[in-house]
């Protein structure tokens, strides 16, 4: 899976994706194309390159990150040029100057990460000689044309151009195979350049991406994260940065929430409103982003790497396709059981299974489905409002509403009863008194209460 | 600069002093577009003569073009389109597959990002003077994006090779100042053509509305808005001017009514027929977003309706060519003359000053 993939995901994916800081669209296009990491040691790499960035962007004065961001602002795409120089074509005035261009870039960039012991990190293959075919003169501006010192004869056309400009139209006929010879000769000179050239974008448009990386980080207050050798995972005070955003913006906080789960099946139940689907959404997003080598939104963390994620949530998309809601969930989770039977490690965070059926069925289902799963090498985070047997499953509940305010830490508990507190969470919202009397009344005549 | 001084030789005094100031005028701002009202009303010939008489050694010009054709043979006329000629030193902005055909030794400054039609936009230098087919960035924002860029370059003035019968690129939020051309191929009719330019010249002359005004309503990109005599700014529940269902209620204390789209002929004519509405100023960003007819028009401003804008370029000249593509020629002297009148503002046969 490549990361424009998972960037449809609703766990909030695309949020961190816009808010990260690249300064080209090559960068973009690299860090959109990136595989998900699903090796310990890739994964560990990329890390420990983010890592110098952020200590970088943490001891560097901003006004230095931002000349290096405007040096990076004019990387190009220049992948169908270097692709002509590999294939021995000869190169038109725009692929030199291009070439040249990101020559002289690359050279800039080294020279100023250098300046802070940086050019080891991501190294920059040197294009000096490149710069040399492409700057006779030695004016080091990344501007180009067919200078008048690559040929005499040229320069004394040229000066003739000038003086008899009626007959500019046969000089430059002669001057254009002239330029021709020029643009062959050069071309033949840089083709053994054609993967230092390759490379040098390639390293630049990764400084683009870890740079805005790391910058995010210190932006949003995200996390290293620990990579996990026993399969469990663990956050403390882990938030969602696009929830965090948008109650910042109404006066409010987000309460980070700490939670661990292993290869056992864990369960959440708890209140409405409690924040078991933001919970869901930021643990897929955590994972997401520890496979793609982002900072992590916590305290700290400790994540075990899987092969695959599964985040199965009531989405509305599935419904526009014409599909019922419960048939699109059915076929979501089935995915899910057919991967769990093939030898992968998986990670699948499903929200409220079954719900828009009835309670009976449903019930039966959401306890067939831990048992399904619980022999499978899977890590399974599941919420509920059923009242079901938790089998193996380890079990935790949203403190939910006390003293008139929410309260969205995970507590663990024994079994999977659910809290019946949904008529005092609807009394609180203002809803009509009469249907939830009526509502109150009916759960008392029948033995239970609310 | 040839043409300059053919043109004292030929002793044509009179009409030294008439172009020279209009190409003085163009100096003073940092940027004008050569907008058509119609295919081959000499458009080009106008960007040729301005070109010809730019002061190189001087300013620092930069060229380009929006919404190009790409044919060196105009597709719907099949009259010859032609190369702009340009002087070493001047910068210019044109696709890569105009660049390749270029006819003059230049250096390449940038290529951008944005694909047109025709390929990527490239900034060069010309080197030596020499023909090029103009054709730049395809839109009005990005063809901002380039003016940013020449500007960080240290151009003092760009020109800009306007689109046919599309305002955008004159649009002040583009370019400062702006020349029009018109001519036969607009209408072959003296007095139709008169008075359609004359409807155009109107809209771009529109007054500016007052500064509160401006510093309120500037950063409405959408809706209906009105301001109340207390100086109130209060949204009209309509997405555009568009709407069908757009009620002017309870607005008896409105002073300014404010369209930040397109202003069509529907909702002209409602607040015309609206008595609450007889003292209102009605305002609309620039003159490019006014789509009604010049009959609605006249009828507002004949009823007492007040209409400005926010923002306004300056309006340097309007040109004639008096020729149209199926070969009718009116009497260039009496539509200047005529046109003159109606707009209050210089006219020029281009082509006929040349001889």
């Amino acid at each position: 899976m490549q990361l424009k993939n998972a960037i449809e995901s609703p766990c909030g994916l695309r949020f961190m994706l816009d808010q990260l800081e690249l300064q080209s669209g090559f960068a973009r296009r690299w860090l959109l194309n990136s595989p998900m990491m699903t090796s310990s040691e890739d994964i560990a790499a990329s890390y420990a390159v983010l890592q110098r960035f952020a200590d970088f962007v943490n001891r560097v004065e901003p006004l230095f990150i931002n000349t290096l961001n405007h040096k990076l602002c004019g990387l190009k795409d220049i992948r169908t040029t270097i692709k002509n120089l590999y294939n021995h074509a000869v190169l038109d005035d725009i692929e030199l100057f291009e070439v040249k261009h990101l020559a002289l870039l690359a050279s800039d960039v080294n020279k100023l990460l250098d300046e802070h012991g940086m050019s080891d990190v991501v190294v920059i293959p040197s294009l000096d000689k490149v710069i040399a075919i492409l700057d006779p003169d030695g004016l080091k501006i990344a501007t180009f044309y067919i200078y008048d010192s690559y040929c005499a004869q040229l320069k004394d056309l040229r000066s003739q151009m000038r003086q008899h400009p009626k007959q500019q139209e046969d000089l430059l006929i002669q001057a254009s195979e002239l330029e021709d010879d020029v643009r062959q000769d050069l071309s033949r000179q840089l083709h053994p350049f054609a993967a230092a050239i390759e490379q040098a974008q390639l390293a630049l448009a990764q400084i683009d991406v870890d740079l805005a990386k790391a910058i995010q980080m210190k932006q949003m207050g995200l996390a290293f994260p620990m990579l996990s050798d026993d399969g469990s995972t663990r956050y403390q005070a882990m938030f969602h940065p696009q929830v965090k955003a948008a109650l910042a913006d109404r006066g409010r906080e987000f309460q980070p929430v700490d939670i661990a789960y292993g290869e056992q099946p864990t369960l959440i139940t708890g209140a409405n409103m409690g924040g078991k689907t933001v919970v869901l959404k930021t643990l897929t997003l955590c994972q997401l982003l520890f496979q793609f080598g982002f900072g992590i939104p916590a305290a700290s963390a400790r994540i075990a790497v899987k092969d695959e994620i599964y985040f199965c949530i009531g989405d509305e998309q599935s419904v526009e396709k014409g599909l019922s809601s419960f048939a699109a969930e059915m076929q979501n989770i089935d995915a899910v059981i057919k991967a769990s039977r093939e030898n992968r490690k998986l990670l699948a965070l499903i929200d409220e299974p079954a719900r828009t059926t009835n309670p009976t069925e449903g019930a039966a289902l959401v306890t067939a489905l831990l048992q399904v799963l619980a022999n499978k090498d899977i890590s399974l985070v599941m919420t509920t409002h059923y009242d079901i047997e938790p089998g193996k499953a380890r079990c935790l509940r949203v403190k939910g509403f006390e003293n008139g305010s929410m309260d969205y830490q995970l507590v663990e508990v024994q079994d999977g009863e659910v809290p019946h507190e949904a008529l005092n969470i609807a009394q609180s919202l203002g809803i009509d008194s009469e249907w939830i009397t009526t509502a109150r009344n009916l759960l008392e005549a029948s033995g239970q209460t609310a | 600069m040839h043409h300059a001084t053919l043109w004292c030789v030929s002793g044509e005094l009179i009409c030294y002093h008439l172009v020279l100031p209009f190409i003085d005028e163009i100096l003073r701002y940092d940027s004008l577009s050569i907008v058509g009202l119609e295919k081959n009303t000499g458009k080009t010939e106008c960007l040729k003569y301005v070109l010809e008489r730019m002061p190189v050694q001087a300013k620092r010009i930069a060229v380009t073009s929006i919404g190009i054709d790409g044919e060196t043979v105009d597709q719907v006329t099949r009259t010859q389109k032609p190369e702009i000629c340009l002087h070493e030193g001047m910068y210019f902005g044109t696709s890569e597959m105009h660049y390749r055909q270029r006819r003059l030794v230049s250096e390449l400054i940038d290529v951008s990002d944005e694909n047109t039609s025709l390929g990527r936009v490239v900034t060069a230098r010309a080197l030596t003077g020499g023909k090029i087919l103009l054709s730049g960035p395809s839109s009005a924002s990005s063809l901002r994006r380039w003016m940013n860029d020449m500007r960080r370059l240290g151009i003092d003035l760009v020109i800009i090779d306007g689109a046919l019968s599309r305002m955008s690129s004159a649009s002040p939020a583009v370019s400062k100042s702006m020349i029009l051309a018109t001519g036969a191929a607009y209408s072959a009719n003296l007095s139709t053509l008169v008075s359609k330019t004359t409807h155009v010249v109107d809209l771009i002359n529109m007054d500016l509305t007052s500064e509160d005004n401006i510093a309120l309503l500037k950063p409405l990109e959408k809706g209906v808005w009105f301001i109340d005599k207390n100086g109130c700014l209060n949204s009209l529940d309509a997405v555009t001017s568009l709407s069908q269902d757009i009620h002017f209620e309870g607005m008896e204390d409105c002073a300014t009514l404010y369209v930040a789209g397109a202003l069509v002929d529907g909702f002209l004519e409602k607040v015309r027929k609206n008595k609450s509405l007889k003292q209102v100023e009605l305002v609309v960003r620039d003159f490019t977003k006014i789509f009604v007819s010049p009959q609605q028009f006249r009828l507002f401003l004949k009823a007492g309706g007040r209409i400005s804008v926010l923002q306004k370029s300056k309006l340097i000249a309007v040109t004639v060519n008096p020729t149209s593509p199926s070969g009718y020629v009116l009497d260039s002297d009496t539509l200047c003359n005529k046109l003159s009148e109606a707009i209050k503002l210089p006219v020029y046969d281009l082509l006929k000053n040349k001889d």
